[in-house]
């Protein structure tokens, strides 16, 4: 949800520009068409907040517990940040694949790695769309 | 990724032989990767400018976007870069990055990358060295000639033992590794 105010109207109304909503990953992944590279990971878990960045030191930073986590990074240092930061899932994008050790890490440490043919812009747009927000 | 554009620098430079040393210093957390080769050199006052993206990718072909990328990746990780050439003589870059730094990307597969190098360029020498805290791991193609006597560089089989030797080497010296990271992945 996105909060706008100006000085001159104080007490200027929350607008919300998007309909902010839990949805499960699962969902997530069907209604946008995503491939999930962990099959033995759940993707139950509700996502509310996502973060999307390629500096892994900015997401160390910045991501708060339970965001998806948009990046088009695929090594396997993503699977740590996402352990050390609670994150729900992470989803690739522009069709990258992720390197053999990330995929049976993540299998391992139960992060789901999504994949999208889709850039950054247009996916999180999407699930911006669907009630998924950055707010932080 | 960027070894491989720096290395691809020097072939455009007419390189008869690339050295790519790495040294890794787990006490002092630090990576040094130094790329040498005996090409025809960067005349001296475009030394200085080789790492300017707005210079380099406009004017000279042989440098593009390799070196400002990879001088950006080691400042981003607390590092730098340093290039010196002489023209006639060859160029050395290197680059110094902390080992333990969060943004610092994963040196990709050595083998694969020495695989492709070397039997894309069979007519090139090219020497590796990995080392970790005093441990290391050496690969040297003019000692490979001989060994293989007729047996040109570009042989398929060739490929494989290098990908493997490179692989099980850089295991076996604890190489590429990012310590705190894998506390959280043990």
């Amino acid at each position: 949800m996105e909060t706008i105010k100006t000085k001159s109207e104080p007490g200027a109304k929350r607008i919300s520009l998007a309909g902010e909503k839990k949805m499960k990953l699962k969902e997530l992944a069907e209604q946008l068409g995503w491939e999930l590279k962990t099959p033995n990971v759940p993707v139950e878990a509700e996502v509310r907040t996502g973060y999307a960045s390629d500096l892994l030191s900015d997401v160390l930073a910045n991501s708060i517990e339970g965001d998806l986590w948009v990046t088009r990074q695929t090594h396997l240092n993503i699977v740590a940040i996402a352990v050390m930061r609670d994150l729900s899932g992470i989803l690739l994008v522009n069709g990258a694949q992720p390197e053999p050790d990330t995929v049976e890490k993540a299998a391992e440490k139960m992060v789901p790695i999504f994949r999208t043919p889709l850039p950054t812009f247009e996916i999180v747009g999407r699930l911006y769309q669907l009630g998924i927000v950055g707010e932080r | 990724m960027h070894i491989l554009d720096v290395v691809q620098n020097s072939l455009a430079a007419r390189a008869t032989l690339v050295e790519v040393r790495i040294r890794e210093d787990l006490q002092k957390d630090l990576l040094r990767i130094e790329v040498k080769d005996n090409g025809r050199g960067i005349p001296g006052e475009l030394t200085r400018r080789v790492t300017d993206p707005f210079f380099t990718s406009r004017t000279t072909r042989e440098v593009g976007l390799g070196l400002p990328l990879f001088k950006e990746a080691a400042e981003r990780c607390r590092g730098h870069l340093e290039v010196e050439s002489q023209e006639g003589q060859g160029t050395k870059i290197i680059a110094h990055f902390q080992l333990d730094h969060f943004d610092r990307a994963p040196l990709g597969d050595m083998g694969e990358t020495l695989a492709v190098l070397i039997t894309g360029n069979p007519e090139v020498d090219f020497l590796y060295e990995h080392e970790v805290d005093g441990q290391s791991y050496r690969l040297e193609t003019r000692e490979m000639r001989e060994i293989l006597g007729s047996v040109g560089l570009d042989d398929p089989s060739v490929l494989c033992f290098i990908r493997q030797d490179v692989q099980k080497g850089l295991k076996k010296i604890g190489a590429a590794t990012f310590p705190k990271i894998m506390e959280v992945l043990k």
